[in-house]
């Protein structure tokens, strides 16, 4: 796993959501996951000291974003992936796995990290639960 | 390499009797590099003084600015070379995607708050934004990163032969991180002091003070102390003192974070408080003070 000294509006990212109640993720350029914060730990049943790094594809696998008809969404339709590639905020809803098997429907939105020298740095994802009650409740009433 | 300290106060200027030994100005340091070229760290009210040493002998003078707080660029309006026709001097910093380095420094040296504009300065004065890459002037090859302060800010490392200065006068690291849990990579300025003979180091705050200026991008003594044991540094030395802190405050700051180095596993001779107009000499053996 590459440690060379992160640039700096990755270390401030990092700091900002280990502030934060709500769950977030921070990735490198290429998806990697560098960082998540003890909300999003609870909601994925394991915390980043027990998880540490991983690579895209571990991640992806290990947390299984999926559709509300199960089926495993396409890496490059995730708003992680539009917002690496695209350089631009990506929203989107879909469910994960905690690694206890509990499955989580979420509402994700991204944001590319772009530093000084306006190089991609990474994302940063943040993330809420979907309360499946309320989300009934509107759409019958619509 | 030879440093000496112009400069070494915090914020703003804080003359007075109570602070003549460690002095009132503004960050500047001076070092002269092996082949007796002078880089200028910052440009603070202490560069008036280190000017007025410099404008017979200095025609080519390089200044690296770590960023653009007024303590660390209000001398440059007062620096003699700046009216010298034949100085040629190099002003460095950050880069921004707003405005130039020059545009940027222009608006301090203009109306209404200069007399002068820095169109009408009589040197040769250009401005670079310090380069992503290292470079070289004269002996000494030079880093400069990104650290962690309010607005773009540099901290500069600085090896000439096989002596290295890491200079971060104004650092806020363990802001919403704990220096003691983070891996390397994750501590703002880590690989630019990592294993330096001396580290030029922001020590604004004891800790009691501290709580009252989270996010003000300075550090407290415990998180200065920290970050130079993870870094390694073989010397310390405190940097950009509070404008209220007296010299006696300081002398019993400096016992205090003496004894804390030294519980730390660092040598109590090894730190010292920057001092206006004090020397040191900085080697790859360790660091020779040389008080004038």
């Amino acid at each position: 796993m590459d440690s060379a000294q992160k640039p700096l509006e990755l270390i401030l990212a990092r700091n900002l959501i280990t502030s934060l109640s709500t769950p977030a993720f921070l990735v490198g350029e290429d998806g990697a996951l560098l960082f998540y914060n003890e909300a999003a730990g609870a909601l994925l049943g394991m915390s980043f000291e027990e998880s540490g790094r991983m690579a895209a594809h571990e991640w992806l696998a290990t947390f299984g974003p999926f559709d509300e008809f199960g089926q495993p969404i396409a890496v490059d339709d995730l708003p992680l992936t539009r917002s690496l590639r695209d350089g631009r905020p990506a929203h989107a809803e879909f469910c994960i796995r905690s690694t206890k098997g509990t499955e989580h429907s979420i509402e994700a939105s991204a944001l590319p990290i772009v530093g000084a020298g306006s190089a991609s740095s990474g994302a940063m994802i943040i993330f809420w639960p979907v309360d499946e009650q309320e989300r009934r409740r509107v759409a019958t009433a619509t | 390499m030879k440093l000496t300290v112009w400069g070494a106060r915090g914020s703003v200027p804080a003359p007075g009797p109570e602070m003549n030994r460690y002095g009132g100005n503004t960050s500047c340091v001076e070092l002269t590099l092996s082949d007796g070229e002078t880089l200028i760290l910052d440009a603070g009210t202490g560069i008036r003084n280190l000017g007025v040493k410099l404008a017979a002998s200095m025609p080519k003078i390089n200044i690296l600015l770590t960023h653009l707080h007024l303590d660390h660029i209000q001398g440059l309006m007062f620096f003699p070379p700046c009216f010298q026709a034949d100085s040629k001097i190099t002003i460095w910093g950050p880069s921004s995607p707003e405005a130039t380095l020059e545009n940027r420094i222009a608006r301090y040296i203009s109306a209404p708050l200069s007399p002068v504009e820095v169109r009408e300065l009589p040197c040769e004065v250009s401005f670079r934004d310090a380069p992503v890459t290292e470079w070289e002037i004269g002996s000494a090859t030079i880093r400069a990163e990104a650290v962690t302060h309010r607005g773009p800010t540099l901290g500069y490392r600085i090896s000439d032969g096989d002596e290295t200065l890491c200079y971060i006068p104004d650092h806020e690291p363990a802001l919403g991180a704990p220096l003691d849990d983070l891996e390397p990579e994750w501590i703002s300025g880590h690989d630019l002091a990592c294993g330096a003979d001396m580290l030029l180091h922001d020590c604004q705050y004891t800790d009691e003070e501290y709580p009252a200026h989270v996010g003000w991008g300075h550090s407290r003594l415990t998180d200065t102390l920290t970050f130079a044991r993870r870094v390694e540094t073989e010397r310390l030395m405190l940097f950009h003192h509070d404008p209220l802190h007296s010299d006696a405050f300081l002398d019993s700051f400096a016992d205090t974070a003496a004894q804390r180095w030294e519980q730390l596993g660092g040598d109590p001779q090894k730190l010292e408080l920057a001092a206006e107009r004090s020397a040191a000499e900085v080697s790859s053996a360790g660091l020779a003070a040389a008080r004038p």
